[in-house]
C-alpha cells in the first residue's frame, strides 16, 4: 500500500493499531464514539470534545484517592488478642528494616512514586491543555508519561492485598481499613483512564490546541 | 497544511510497510532504516548499530538466571511459636491446593509460574524469530504476541507483593511472617523480564515478514 504525504506532519492521519500492527487511515468519527480496528477489533482513537474537563477532574479524583490510600491502614488483623495494621509506607519501611532493599525500593516505585508522578503528570497536562499554556512543558509532561506509564502496578497491588487476605484467613480476624477501598475506587479510575485516554490522543489534543486546527477549539 | 516548519514542500509517497510506531508517544513515523527519531516527541525509536537483539537477549538471560534461585530458595518463612516453615513459590502454591484455596493458589501459580515462563518462551520465539525464518506462515501474529507479553509481565509481581504485605503484617510475638530469599530474586527477574521486553524492537518482527 502506497501512502501520499504533503508533509511529514500529515503523518498524524495513520494509526497504527497497537495490538496487531494493522495501519489505517483516521476518519471522522461522531463525538462519544471510538474507532475499531479492522482486524482485531482494538479501540484505535476516540472522539471526545470534553475530554481535556472530563481527565482533569478524573485525574483530581485519582490523586486525592491515592493520598486517602497512603495515609490509613490498608488491612487490621487480630492474631490472638494482639492488633496489628499496615499502611503501604509501614509496608515498605518493614521491608527495609529486615534488610530487603531491593524489594523495598521496587515496591516504593511501583506503587508509590510512579503513580503519584503519573497523576500529577495528568493534572498538570489537563490544567496546561485546558489554559492553553506550556507549549515547551506539555511536550516534556507527556514524553515522561509515555516513559514511566508501563511501570504502574497499583492494581496488581490491589489483586496482591486480596490474596494476602485470603492466605491469612483462617489465622487472624481481619478487618478491612479505609485506605483498601480508596485504594479500589483509585484503580478502577485509573484503569478508566488508561482505557479511555490514550497518550497518543493527549499528544493530538496538544497538537491541536497550540498550533491551529481552531475550528476543533472553538467548538 | 503545514503546520510546523519541518514539513517538505513537494508531494511525496511512502510505502506503508515503513511505518513505525513511535514507543513513547505513539506517533507513526516513517522508517529512515537507522537512527529513527520520532517526529513529534523527539525520542530515540530503538537506536542500535549491528546488534538489533543483543540488549534484549541480555535483559533475558539475567532475568532466567535470577528465577532459578528464586525457584530454589524460600519466598516467605513462617514463625510459629519458634518453630520455622519455610516455603518456596512451587511449595506455597501446593501448600494451597492442599488447603482447598484453589482460586488462591491458580491465583499465585499463574503469577509467579505460568507467565514468567510463558514470558520467557515468548520473547524467546520473538528474539529467535527476528534472526531466523521461523513462524513465517502468518498464522500466528508475532505483533499480537508481543502486545500479549507486555500485558501479562507485570502480573507476575503479584507474589512479591503478597510477601511483602504478609512480612509487613505479621510480626508479632507468637507468628511472625518473614521475607525470603527469592523475594528479591524473584522481584529482579520480573524486572529484567520487563526490561527485556521493553528493549525487543518492534520493528524487527517486520524485517522479516
Amino acid at each position: 500500500m502506497k501512502i501520499e504525504l504533503d508533509s511529514e506532519d500529515d503523518l498524524d492521519n495513520y494509526i497504527i493499531c497497537h495490538k496487531c500492527h494493522t495501519i489505517h487511515r483516521k476518519i471522522p468519527i461522531k463525538n462519544g464514539s471510538k474507532a475499531l480496528c479492522s482486524r482485531c477489533k482494538m479501540a484505535l482513537y476516540r472522539k471526545n470534545d470534553r475530554l481535556v474537563e472530563q481527565g482533569l477532574a478524573l485525574s483530581i479524583a485519582g490523586f486525592v484517592l491515592f493520598i486517602l490510600a497512603n495515609i490509613f491502614p490498608l488491612i487490621k488483623i487480630n492474631i490472638l488478642g494482639t492488633d496489628s495494621f499496615i499502611t503501604t509506607i509501614s509496608m515498605i519501611v518493614s521491608l527495609l528494616d529486615s534488610g530487603y532493599y531491593i524489594v523495598s525500593l521496587f515496591i516504593l516505585y511501583l506503587i508509590i512514586i510512579f503513580p503519584v508522578m503519573i497523576f500529577i503528570i495528568y493534572i498538570s497536562t489537563f490544567t496546561l491543555l485546558k489554559l492553553k499554556r506550556g507549549r515547551v512543558l506539555t511536550k516534556e509532561l507527556l514524553i515522561l508519561l509515555g516513559n514511566i506509564e508501563p511501570w504502574h502496578m497499583s492494581d496488581i497491588f490491589l489483586v496482591s492485598i486480596l490474596v494476602s487476605i485470603v492466605k491469612l484467613f483462617d489465622m487472624a480476624k481481619i478487618y478491612i481499613g479505609i485506605s483498601f477501598w480508596a485504594l479500589f475506587a483509585f484503580v478502577l479510575i485509573n484503569i478508566y483512564i488508561s482505557r479511555n485516554i490514550h497518550i497518543g490522543e493527549l499528544w493530538i489534543l496538544r497538537k491541536n490546541i497550540y498550533y491551529g486546527n481552531k475550528r476543533e477549539i472553538d467548538r | 497544511m503545514a503546520t510546523r516548519g519541518r514539513s517538505i514542500d513537494s508531494m511525496y509517497s511512502i510505502d506503508s510497510n515503513n511505518l513505525i510506531k513511535c514507543p513513547i508517544c505513539e506517533a507513526t513515523n516513517v522508517d529512515k532504516k537507522r537512527d529513527n527519531i520520532c517526529r513529534r516527541c523527539g525520542s530515540k525509536i530503538y537506536h542500535h548499530r549491528n546488534n538489533p537483539t543483543e540488549k534484549s537477549w541480555a535483559f533475558l538471560i539475567t532475568a532466567i538466571i535470577f528465577y532459578i534461585p528464586a525457584n530454589i530458595y524460600p519466598m516467605m518463612i513462617v514463625d510459629q511459636f519458634g518453630e520455622k516453615f519455610d516455603s518456596t513459590i512451587i511449595g506455597g502454591v501446593i501448600e494451597l491446593w492442599d488447603h482447598g484455596d484453589y482460586p488462591i493458589s491458580a491465583i499465585i501459580f499463574v503469577a509467579s509460574i505460568f507467565v514468567p515462563i510463558t514470558k520467557f518462551l515468548m520473547i524467546i520465539y520473538l528474539l529467535v524469530s527476528a534472526k531466523y525464518p521461523i513462524g513465517h506462515d502468518k498464522r500466528v501474529n508475532k505483533f499480537t504476541i508481543y502486545y500479549f507479553t507486555e500485558l501479562i509481565g507485570p502480573w507476575s509481581m503479584v507474589d512479591v507483593f503478597v510477601v511483602g504485605i504478609l512480612a509487613g503484617l505479621v510480626h508479632l510475638s507468637s507468628v511472625k511472617i518473614i521475607a525470603g530469599t527469592a523475594s528479591t530474586a524473584f522481584a529482579l527477574s520480573v524486572f529484567f523480564t520487563l526490561l527485556s521486553a521493553h528493549t525487543f524492537d518492534t520493528k524487527l518482527i517486520k524485517e522479516n515478514h
